[in-house]
């Protein structure tokens, strides 16, 4: 058994700390790419949205490389991504393919299923196998973090070294064999980033990034839009890397709770109710940022989207009422990088205007 | 003066129309139902950014009754119209919409109607509604129950004479029914001298045994129905001529239920024809597709 998995963001290190230590052999897809999304798309509905067609294309991708077992999700709706599985695999069953593919849907029974499936090791053994995975993903979260506060800050020259520490990092934290030399990888190379040279720049605006979660973690979907803006002086925060997914939607203890219900009801008064995906969050972070200083919010999702699109056409009303400009950007196979950058050098433009002016007054 | 309450005709108002205004003529209110579709409704409902066609279509009806002289306007919200499954995420939002882009305008009446785990949800948004309008909720649930009573499905099980080639027209029947939206297909499918049977016509037991078959559930409710309708119709002998599935562009569901459909009509030999519907849709480019679809069938006749 060779078992492959969707790309998104740092999610195919986080499975393969996870199945390696599970004694699981992987075979992650190649990063996608332009191939990637050619194969998706030619095989996808042409109105299925863009996560779907590049994880159609990454399991083609994984399948001609050798892999035979595809471990996804599922899910209860409303959200597309909960079919996704479904039609994917009559998809690739039709182009002839012969695999397994192991779907994870949101309940105990259906995750115990297959984790059986994947591995008969014993209880403690598979513990400290997720407790790896779980000190994997905080730490690539911390490094990329750490990332985004620096970039901006950074002398022109040391722009190239802020990406090659990231780079450092991912390969470091994979090697990890255990949670703490997870952590202490994670700590050295934020160390790192911070110690590079300043550049002579005022204060960087500050950006929350809110949205549908794939196309804000894979950033060749998204154009590499943190890196850009980045560069472009802004402090991007993102509002939902993957620890705060897991802690929000599968850990759900506490303070994760506590925080959501926060969420929620900042949003109540434009969008009082769960409409599928993370578009409550969406608003709610737009609020909740617009509160604390944030000098813009950059919403990203894929084209026809559900979810974000009811966020999309109530976000211009958080905007109004709470001043605080919105970007609300789509993305599809389509989306080519000069539009996009043409789009956020507006948004960035319109914010230093509006700094300026404020700082006048 | 009988209170005037304004319903939207879009959406869920093709699947529960008629029990909506017998509703309201039991509490004692006059229902007044916006006009049919033209290209008017869809230039104002227009102004709402990338959702499907008849979301547009919708926000256009509702415009229209807000200019005219109604006292409330009727905006349900169907979070789920079945246990375990969910409405689309437009359907849910949609009053959230209606609420960002439009603002004075009548009182909305506004129940909320989740029949995730079980009936209750129903009853409670029929004693809500009754309750806008001055009711107890007992008086609302019997008028409630006493229009679904009344409601006429469409004529189950409804096969054409035996012999004759048949299409079976898939789609929401608010695409479907909506003559401006759908560019009245049915009444050119027939005219071209096809044999048309809406989906929703097929027996609906055997619908849901045909959805209850697939690996995995469809949890849109609305579009499980028309997905076992369509594979009902699909598994029957012999099997239709063809299928065309009308939807709208951006219809997420769709986008996936077509795909499943397309390939089970395939496997069956059955020739498949979807068409995506919008605002920018030409009649022309329309009628071609169809007329291509039906002169296929004829020279595929044996």
């Amino acid at each position: 058994m060779t078992v492959t998995f969707p790309n998104m963001g740092t999610l195919p290190i986080v499975l393969q700390a996870l199945l390696k230590a599970l004694g699981v052999r992987t075979l992650p897809p190649p990063p996608t790419g332009k191939a990637t999304l050619e194969l998706g798309a030619r095989h996808s509905p042409e109105t299925a949205c863009l996560p779907f067609k590049t994880t159609l294309g990454n399991f083609i991708q994984a399948l001609e490389a050798g892999a035979d077992t595809i471990l996804t999700c599922g899910g209860g709706g409303p959200c597309r991504l909960g079919y996704y599985a479904a039609v994917q695999q009559d998809i690739l069953r039709d182009l002839g393919y012969r695999f397994d593919m192991l779907v994870v849907e949101p309940e105990v029974g259906s995750a115990w299923r297959v984790l059986r499936r994947l591995t008969s090791g014993g209880w403690r053994r598979t513990w400290s196998a997720f407790r790896l995975a779980a000190a994997t993903m905080r730490a690539l979260d911390a490094v990329e973090r750490a990332a985004c506060s620096v970039r901006p800050l950074v002398a022109v020259g040391a722009a190239g070294e802020v990406e090659a520490i990231r780079r450092q990092a991912a390969a470091a934290v994979a090697a990890a064999t255990c949670s703490a030399e997870a952590a202490a990888a994670a700590a050295e190379f934020c160390r790192r980033l911070s110690s590079l040279p300043a550049g002579e720049q005022p204060p960087p605006l500050r950006v929350g990034l809110v949205g549908e979660i794939y196309v804000m973690l894979e950033s060749y979907v998204n154009n590499d839009l943190v890196r850009r803006l980045g560069r472009m002086g802004v402090e991007v925060r993102p509002t939902m890397l993957l620890g705060d997914y897991f802690n929000a939607h599968i850990l759900r203890n506490g303070a994760a709770r506590h925080r959501e219900e926060a969420l929620v009801s900042l949003a109540a008064p434009y969008l009082d109710r769960y409409v599928g995906g993370h578009a409550v969050k969406s608003v709610g972070q737009t609020v909740a940022l617009g509160q604390t200083g944030f000098d813009g919010i950059v919403h990203l999702f894929p084209f026809t989207c559900m979810p974000e699109i009811i966020a999309a056409n109530i976000l211009p009303g958080v905007r109004d009422s709470r001043g605080i400009p919105v970007l609300s950007l789509a993305v599809d196979e389509q989306t080519g990088a000069a539009g996009m950058v043409t789009r956020l050098e507006a948004f960035v433009d319109l914010l230093r205007h509006r700094r300026k002016n404020t700082a006048g007054m | 003066m009988s209170c005037k309450i304004g319903i939207p005709r879009g959406l869920l108002y093709y699947y529960y129309g008629d029990v909506w205004r017998d509703y309201f003529r039991r509490l004692g209110a006059q229902p007044v139902v916006s006009p049919e579709t033209n290209s008017a409704v869809v230039e104002a409902g227009g102004r709402i950014d990338e959702v499907c066609l008849p979301v547009k279509v919708f926000f256009g009806h509702v415009r229209l009754l807000l200019a005219s002289q109604v006292d409330r306007l009727f905006l349900p919200r169907v979070v789920s119209a079945a246990a375990g499954r969910y409405s689309c995420p437009k359907l849910i939002g949609l009053l959230d919409i209606v609420r960002a882009h439009v603002s004075g305008g009548p009182p909305i009446i506004a129940p909320t109607v989740d029949s995730r785990s079980g009936w209750r949800g129903l009853y409670r948004a029929a004693a809500d509604t009754g309750a806008a309008l001055g009711h107890s909720p007992l008086a609302s649930l019997i008028a409630w129950r006493q229009a679904w009573r009344g409601r006429r499905p469409p004529p189950a099980g409804a096969r054409p004479a035996a012999g004759r080639p048949w299409v079976v027209l898939a789609g929401h029947p608010y695409i479907l029914y909506d003559r401006h939206v759908s560019m009245d297909a049915i009444g050119k499918l027939t005219a071209m001298g096809v044999e048309v049977v809406p989906v929703d016509r097929a027996d609906p037991q055997a619908a849901d045994r045909a959805a209850a078959a697939l690996p995995k559930d469809i949890f849109w409710h609305y579009c499980r129905s028309l997905a076992g309708a369509a594979l009902a119709f699909l598994g029957v002998s012999p099997p239709p001529a063809g299928m065309i599935y009308l939807t709208s562009f951006a219809c997420g569901p769709d986008s996936l239920i077509g795909e499943l459909l397309r390939r089970h009509a395939e496997r069956r030999g059955v020739p498949f024809l979807l068409l995506s519907l919008d605002e920018h849709t030409a009649e022309a480019g329309f009628v071609t597709r169809l007329e291509a679809f039906a002169d296929m069938l004829r020279r595929r006749k044996p």
